[in-house]
């Protein structure tokens, strides 16, 4: 069984095929196309029923706001998910950089510290290795 | 318990640290009879009342387990999306929206705004939802319609979807206000007019052939023509 976003997508191109129909039939319309012209009218609602029938089963489908700018300024929305992934990739670099900055901080921090008040840290490096 | 909370709350000035009650400096109500100047124990007072052995150290915590997941690991591979990783930058995404929606009909590279078409503009005013109903025969006459074929701007529909771009080898450039029809031409008078231009060069051609020959023939018989003055008679008649 499709999931019920390949349902939709199938849907959509059935209406958007219908439409483009009734558009090629009303550009250079004849008498004899009124009848035509009727029955994919009535389809197009019927599609449209159809549609909206599947609107409860992609209820929990979370589209990003930002993806319609895209789709909106004629772009292509997979540029968003390219930059977003490459958003996602620096920030990640940046904080494993700030985590390993902390960790040789911490470590030449101990050192310091280890030689300022060599008692106190012994006995934190004792309850350190009891916890 | 509350009322110890209730005591620190009144005493509470915005100049003292928002860690006021776990420093013994910061509240006087709060003095304790430490000897070492460390604090031992955490006292956390609330919902869930707790008694936290802290350390000899102040303000020591409980180091960050190590399972926890944090920016120190590549998370693009934690959540296997090296692959779409991949794919999204190893090869030029084409920006045009067509690129994208290639089977969709008609034109949708221009920003919608232009056309008052967009997706945002159905957030920001949601239309009126209705159910809906098929057309009875008195709503059907309202598209009946006239036989003819629409103005030129209208007839985007016409164009087949997938055809439309992306060709690498364009035989003829559309200029503003044509229309391409079925056969791929602008307007179909294309051979026609190759034809004609064909024809144009042929009649150039003879024009400039008859301008020359009637030039000859006219420095024939002027004076300063060679061939006129009789140095060689036989090879002008020849």
């Amino acid at each position: 069984m499709s999931s019920s976003l390949e349902q939709l997508e199938n849907q959509l191109e059935t209406f958007i095929e219908n439409v483009r129909q009734i558009g090629i039939l009303v550009s250079d319309f004849q008498p004899q196309g009124q009848q035509v012209l009727n029955q994919k009218l009535q389809n197009m609602i019927t599609n449209m029923q159809d549609i909206d029938k599947l609107r409860s089963a992609v209820q929990d489908v979370l589209v990003p706001l930002e993806v319609f700018e895209y789709i909106d300024g004629g772009r292509n929305p997979q540029l968003y998910t390219k930059d977003c992934m490459e958003k996602a990739l620096a920030k990640n670099e940046q904080v494993n950089g700030r985590i390993d900055s902390y960790k040789r901080f911490k470590a030449m921090l101990l050192v310091e510290l280890s030689h300022v008040f060599p008692n106190e840290m012994t006995r934190y490096r004792a309850v350190r290795e009891e916890s | 318990m509350n009322d110890l909370s209730r005591k620190v709350d009144a005493s509470f000035s915005p100049k003292s640290s928002p860690r006021g009650s776990r420093s013994p400096m910061a509240n006087p109500l709060l003095t304790r009879n430490d000897s070492t100047g460390t604090l031992k124990m955490t006292i956390s007072a609330g919902k869930h009342p707790a008694v936290v052995h802290s350390g000899p150290f102040y303000l020591m915590k409980d180091p960050a387990s190590e399972n926890e997941l944090t920016g120190a690991t590549n998370l693009m591979a934690h959540f296997n999306l090296e692959h779409s990783y991949n794919k999204f930058t190893g090869k030029k995404v084409r920006d045009s929206l067509s690129s994208f929606l290639p089977t969709l009909p008609g034109i949708i590279d221009t920003p919608a705004q232009l056309t008052n078409s967009s997706l945002r503009s159905l957030i920001e005013k949601p239309p009126i939802t209705k159910e809906f109903t098929l057309l009875n025969h008195h709503q059907l006459a309202a598209f009946r319609l006239q036989p003819g074929p629409l103005p030129e701007q209208y007839r985007f529909m016409n164009q087949p979807p997938g055809q439309r771009k992306h060709k690498k080898h364009k035989k003829h450039k559309l200029k503003p206000g044509e229309t391409p029809t079925q056969d791929g031409s602008a307007d179909g008078s294309d051979i026609h007019e190759k034809k004609h231009k064909k024809k144009k060069n042929d009649d150039d051609k003879e024009r400039r052939k008859k301008k020359k020959e009637k030039k000859k023939k006219k420095q024939k018989h002027s004076p300063e023509y060679p061939g006129a003055s009789g140095v060689d008679p036989n090879r002008i008649l020849v």
